[in-house]
This record gives structure tokens, C-alpha cells and sequence, in this order.
């Protein structure tokens, strides 16, 4: 009898895990799902609106209104922001550098208009929070894309978001150097697999406790392309929660090389 | 006079907008601006310094497709007067360029008032404005293009103590990454150097001649140079962004914004003429970023700068020479949420001069340290600057809270140490800590 029960026992837990590698083998890989992010169309070039809302763990908020503009010139892209809106930050400016090959460190500068003066920035802080945001420099250059080479990843899942079906991807930066780089030792990601992007963002921070979520809340197509509208980012630690909301995307009004230099950040819009 | 020019101008632009776009470009005016107060006490004197409220507001409108208008105006009011006492003449100014003073306690400024357009490629910007230089922070090599007021020594932000130039600013680019920039400045505005009653009067002898003892001692107007074409200021700079690096190569052949205080010497009386003397600028700046580290360096050669000299026989009292300066900095940013930064500056005379109350060689240090909590809401900064050659230096703490989006608050203090006959060092009764409100609009 116990015999019996346990060769019962053991068949069921064959049972089990045959189900589940089967069900694994479904699952896409993850690098792959990555890489189809990455490849999402994002336009030549655009000009857009981006209001930014930070809000504090006691909920007193903070606004500001930019105008940004992206080109790409091969594969290497060159995104400005300029400041509008309020008053103390107006006409602060943002402009970086974003080179394809991963030997040459991008190149940012920094306009801060109380000194007139472009200020050469160090790009090797990633991780480091952009202006007061809870979004890292890292996130405002990738624009919902992901540094390939940055993690290692598994597809552990699918799960449904606001009705929408996603694949569950585990990423896993691939050296301590890199996860202090990024300030974050590993993400998951939930992948939209029918328009290849990435619905939400779960960030763990160089213990391994939940830092930050980022979630993708209003996604249109704009001239072709799907486009992030409202992105909200929580950080767990801090309480502090940014706000993102994109407005008038323009991708077919040409954007002018001139705008992508230290004279155009001194001149403002 | 003066108002009547800005009037004009203000007219002949007008007359051009609404030519080329009946009426819309007022409607499309854009008002933004702060309101700033700041209230300063200084301890060893038991006493308030200043009070003063800052108004600025700010119009931007476009007055066509590719030309926009900005104009900046700056109202301030400061209940003590200690800073700039009395009813204090404004002749180091260009008459296009002077403040309307209102009794002693008020001035307002046209701050700024130019016109942004591009002929081709060509960028230009046209009118009173602030063109600044150099990669320095808190030391001037090149950053001389503007004149400044000293009326709160160099404790003033630069943005607000720089004195905005009626100029011809134009942009070309060359290739890719490269342009070059051509000034013409024909508004003769020199610095603002503040009266002897003033808190921040310059007392030490490195600037200013010491009389012998029972001389009667008469400063004469100074003599300012009036011509706007003979006189005028003009520089270059050419700024290419070549693998990794930010280079410019700058020129400027401009008056010296501080007076030279020639001396005669009479029976019983010393009388100084104030004039003001040409000179070429030649220079240059490197930046780029390492890793954690960004390195930023400045380098100039004037060919003409003078002296105050001790010297009892010289005949004017001043002593000419070339002067080159440099400052190399490097910013560190490996620390989140943390800024640091150190300079080193060197200032060398290149001509052999007797008796002058600087040193040769001249060597300042400056170590910055910032730090950002909770989002950039609260920001903590001391600023240190050090003389090597005096031992005397200012050391300036801040912290900075972002209230709401447009209200910022801080407190802070200026504290020099050192000898008094040092640059820093004459101010040491006026340690001051202050705290101060912006509202933006």
C-alpha cells in the first residue's frame, strides 16, 4: 500500500513538471522579446511636450513643463529638453549624446540658466535620479527601451495588465559593476507582445528589495507609431511617485540639426 | 535720455512686428518672472544689511516665424540703502544702459531687450543682453565680456550682479559641431564699483592708492570712453566639440571694465583720474568628462592690465602688464545625489613692475561641495574660496527648499577670514547670513 501510494506520489509530480516545461517551452525568450522592444519604430525624430508631476509621500506636488526634441543620426540619437515652465527652472536645459557603440561614453550637458553656462556633465551615473524625478538618466535616454547587453534574461510568465495579455520577463543585470551603475540589480519586465512594449517595470534595488514600479498608463499610435503618453513611476522606497504625461508628439515636422548644440541650449526655445 | 533711446527702440521694433504680422505677436505675448526678497544681517555689526525685494518679469512673444522678442525689466527696492548709499551716480554706464533710479532706495533696470533671429544659418540676437564666456565657476578669465556691479562684491549671483550690453551677437556654424560667434559691442558700460560708503567698499591697497599721510587727497569724474564706434568692444570665439571635447578659442579686444586710477601728486594734494584702457584678450577653454570625473580648464593672456603701485617715485602711480591666468577644474559626481568641485586659479604678471601691491604669481583655490535630498527638494551647497597668496578666502554655506514648484526658500552665510588688506579679508566686519523667498509667476 505505501508502496503504491508513493509511486502515485511520484507519477503526479512527474505529472506536474512536465506540465510545466511545457509550459515553459511555450514561453518566448526573453532576450528576444527585449530585442523586438528595441526595435519598436520610434520616428526619425519628434518634438513633443512633456509635463512632468512629482509628487512627495506626503503628497505636496511639483510641476514642470518642458518641450523636448530626439533625432537619430544613424544609430546614435541626440535628445534635447528644454525647461519652460516654472519660473526657477525656465530655460534650464537637458541635451545628451547617445552613442551606439557601448566603447564611447555618451556626452550630456547641462544648461543652468541662474549661471548662463553649459555645463559639461558626467554620463557614468545612470542610475542617478534625472532632476528631481524618479526616473534615472538611464530612463530618460532609453525611452522604454532596454540596454541589451545591461542584463540577462528569462521569461518567467505571462500575466494580463489592464486587460492587456504580457509576457513576464525576469532581467537580471550582468555584473555587480553594472547594478551599481544602473543603481538596480535586477527588473521585471512586462512585455505587451503585440505592440513590443513594455507595459510595467518592476526595479530591485542592490539588496534585492523592490525600489521602484514604472507602469506605461496611456499608450496611442501618433503618425504610426505607438507612443508612451503617461507613464507613472512609484519609488517603494522613498514614497516619492513621478508623473509623465506626453503631449502634442510630433513626428513628421522635421526637427532642425541646430537644435542639438551647446548655442541652441544657451538661446532656449 | 536714456529711456527715451529704449522708448525708441522699443518703438522701431513695434513698427517691424506688427509690418510683419499685424497684431498677433502681442497676443502672443508670454509674461513669466519672480518675485525675490532676501533679508541680510551682519553680525558684527549687530545690524541688518539689506532688505530688498526684487520684482522681474519677463515678456517673450514671437514677431514673426523666425524671429522672437524677449525683454526682462528689473524693479528692486532695498529698505536699508547700506549697499549702495544716498543717490549714487550711474557714469560708468553708457546712457542707454543706466538704471532709473528712484530716491535712494529704488532702482529699476531694463535687465535685457533683444531680438532672436537667423539670417540663413546664421544665428543672431540683437539688443541688450549678457554674453558670458569661459568655464570657470566663481573666477572670471574670461567671462569679462559683460561688465558687473559690484555692489555686493562677487556674493551677488553672477546672472544678477553681470551688467547686460546693448550688442551684435551672431552665431555661424562651420561644419558639423563647429561655430563662431562675433560680437560687436558699442554700449561703453564699465563696472559698477561701489561708492567709499558702501558696505562692500573696496578698502584694500591692492586696488585702491593709499595717500601719504596729510595729503588731501581729490578723485576726479572718471573718464569714460563716449564713442560707440571708436570705443566700442569687439570679440570672437570660435567652439568645436572634437572627440569628446569642448574647445573654444576666444578673442576679445575691450576696455578694461574697472578704471585705472592714475595719480598726481600736487603740494598737499593727491588727485586721481580714473580712465579706462584698452586691451586684447586671448584665450581658451577644454572640457570633457571622465568616468565619475568632468574636467573643465580656462586659459587667458591680456596684454595690457595695471597696477596700483606702492612705488614713491613713479610718476602715475600705476604699473603696466601683460597678464595670463589660468584656472583648471574638476568636477566629481560619483556620489548620488552629491556634486563636488575644486578649482585652482593662477594669475601671473608677465612684465617686470616695481612696487605693486599684488604678487607676481597669484594662486586661489575654490572647493565646491552640493548635495540634493528628497528629490532636489532640499539642496545643500558651501562654497569655499581661498586666497593662497594671502591667506584670506569667503567661505559660503546655503540650503535651499523647494516649498512648491515656483516658491524656493533658504537661508544661508558669507563669512570671509584672513587679513585685512586681502581681497576677501577687507569685508570682514560685513560676515552676513541671510534668508531669502523666490515666487515664480
Amino acid at each position: 500500500m505505501k508502496m503504491l501510494k508513493t509511486t502515485l506520489l511520484g507519477i503526479a509530480v512527474m505529472a506536474v513538471i512536465s506540465v510545466g516545461s511545457a509550459f515553459a517551452a511555450d514561453l518566448p525568450d526573453g532576450r528576444s522579446l527585449v530585442e523586438r522592444v528595441n526595435a519598436l519604430d520610434e520616428g526619425e525624430h519628434v518634438t513633443r511636450n512633456l509635463h512632468m508631476k512629482m509628487i512627495d509621500r506626503h503628497g505636496k506636488e511639483r510641476e514642470r513643463d518642458t518641450v523636448s526634441f530626439r533625432k537619430y543620426y544613424g544609430d546614435d540619437k541626440k535628445t534635447v529638453i528644454f525647461y519652460k515652465t516654472p519660473s526657477n527652472v525656465k530655460d534650464t536645459a537637458f541635451l545628451t549624446f547617445d552613442y551606439k557603440n557601448e566603447s564611447v561614453d555618451d556626452d550630456q550637458w547641462l544648461y543652468l540658466p541662474a549661471m548662463r553656462k553649459v555645463r559639461r556633465i558626467s554620463a557614468s551615473d545612470r542610475g542617478d535620479y534625472f532632476l528631481g524625478t524618479d526616473f534615472t538618466y538611464e530612463d530618460i535616454k532609453k525611452e522604454g527601451k532596454v540596454a541589451i547587453e545591461d542584463y540577462t534574461y528569462n521569461t518567467v510568465g505571462e500575466e494580463t495588465i489592464d486587460g492587456t495579455k504580457t509576457y513576464k520577463v525576469e532581467a537580471v543585470t550582468v555584473d555587480a559593476k553594472t547594478a551599481k551603475e544602473l543603481g538596480h540589480s535586477k527588473a521585471i519586465i512586462w512585455i505587451d507582445p503585440k505592440i513590443n512594449l513594455v507595459r510595467k517595470s518592476l526595479y530591485y534595488d542592490l539588496n534585492g528589495n523592490e525600489l521602484k514600479t514604472l507602469i506605461t498608463k496611456e499608450v496611442r499610435k501618433v503618425d504610426g507609431i505607438w507612443t508612451r503618453h503617461v507613464l507613472d513611476v512609484q519609488n517603494h522606497k522613498t514614497g516619492h511617485h513621478t508623473i509623465f504625461t506626453f503631449s502634442e508628439v510630433d513626428y513628421k515636422t522635421p526637427v532642425e540639426d541646430r537644435r542639438f548644440n551647446q548655442q541652441s541650449l544657451r538661446k532656449g526655445l | 535720455m536714456k529711456w527715451g533711446a529704449i522708448g525708441f527702440m522699443l518703438m522701431l521694433l513695434s513698427h517691424a512686428a506688427i509690418a510683419a504680422e499685424a497684431e498677433s505677436w502681442v497676443d502672443k505675448i508670454k509674461v513669466s518672472g519672480t518675485v525675490e526678497t532676501e533679508w541680510a544681517v551682519t553680525p558684527d555689526q549687530g545690524d541688518s544689511q539689506k532688505f530688498e525685494t526684487i520684482i522681474q518679469p519677463e515678456f517673450n512673444t514671437d514677431l514673426t516665424d523666425n524671429a522672437s522678442l524677449t525683454a526682462i525689466l528689473r524693479l528692486r527696492a532695498d529698505a536699508y540703502d547700506k549697499l549702495e548709499p544716498g543717490s549714487r551716480d550711474e557714469d560708468s554706464r553708457s546712457p542707454f544702459s543706466r538704471r532709473l533710479l528712484i530716491g535712494d532706495n529704488v532702482d529699476a533696470e531694463l535687465r535685457e531687450f533683444y531680438v532672436d533671429t537667423f539670417v540663413g544659418d546664421t544665428s543672431l540676437r540683437l539688443g541688450k543682453q549678457q554674453i558670458v564666456w569661459g568655464q570657470a565657476d566663481g573666477l572670471k578669465v574670461l567671462d569679462v565680456v559683460n561688465p558687473q556691479s559690484f555692489r555686493e562684491f562677487i556674493l551677488d549671483e553672477f546672472d544678477d550682479s553681470r551688467i547686460p550690453l546693448w550688442t551684435v551677437n551672431g552665431s555661424i556654424p562651420v561644419g558639423d559641431d563647429s561655430q563662431v560667434q562675433l560680437l560687436w559691442i558699442p554700449d561703453t558700460t564699465y563696472h559698477d564699483l561701489p561708492e567709499r560708503d558702501g558696505s562692500y567698499a573696496f578698502t584694500t591697497s591692492r586696488l585702491v592708492p593709499l595717500a601719504p599721510a596729510g595729503f588731501n587727497v581729490v578723485i576726479n569724474e572718471e573718464d569714460r570712453p563716449t564713442n560707440i564706434f571708436s570705443d566700442s568692444d569687439v570679440g570672437a570665439r570660435f567652439s568645436t566639440f572634437y572627440e569628446g571635447w569642448d574647445l573654444t578659442l576666444n578673442y576679445l579686444y575691450h576696455y578694461n571694465d574697472a578704471p585705472v586710477l592714475y595719480r598726481t601728486v600736487g603740494a598737499g594734494t593727491v588727485t586721481i583720474n580714473p580712465e579706462y584702457e584698452r586691451t586684447h584678450l586671448i584665450g581658451g577653454t577644454a572640457s570633457n568628462a571622465f568616468g565619475d570625473f568632468t574636467m573643465r580648464s580656462e586659459v587667458g593672456y591680456s596684454t595690457n592690465s595695471f597696477f596700483v603701485t606702492q612705488n614713491a617715485t613713479d610718476i602715475d602711480g600705476i604699473e603696466e602688464s601683460g597678464e595670463a591666468s589660468y584656472v583648471i577644474g574638476l568636477d566629481y559626481s560619483g556620489i548620488t545625489d552629491t556634486f563636488l568641485s575644486v578649482q585652482f586659479f593662477q594669475s601671473v604678471l608677465t612684465d617686470d613692475v616695481e612696487g605693486v601691491t599684488r604678487d607676481d604669481v597669484e594662486n586661489t583655490v575654490t572647493f565646491l561641495a552640493e548635495r540634493t535630498f528628497v528629490n532636489e527638494i532640499w539642496k545643500a551647497e558651501t562654497l569655499f574660496i581661498h586666497s593662497l597668496n594671502d591667506g584670506d578666502g569667503v567661505i559660503r554655506p546655503k540650503l535651499n527648499y523647494e516649498y512648491a514648484s515656483n516658491i524656493n526658500v533658504w537661508v544661508g552665510a558669507d563669512i570671509f577670514y584672513g587679513k585685512s588688506d586681502g581681497l576677501f579679508g577687507q569685508f570682514n566686519n560685513e560676515d552676513r547670513i541671510y534668508v531669502g523667498f523666490e515666487w515664480g509667476f
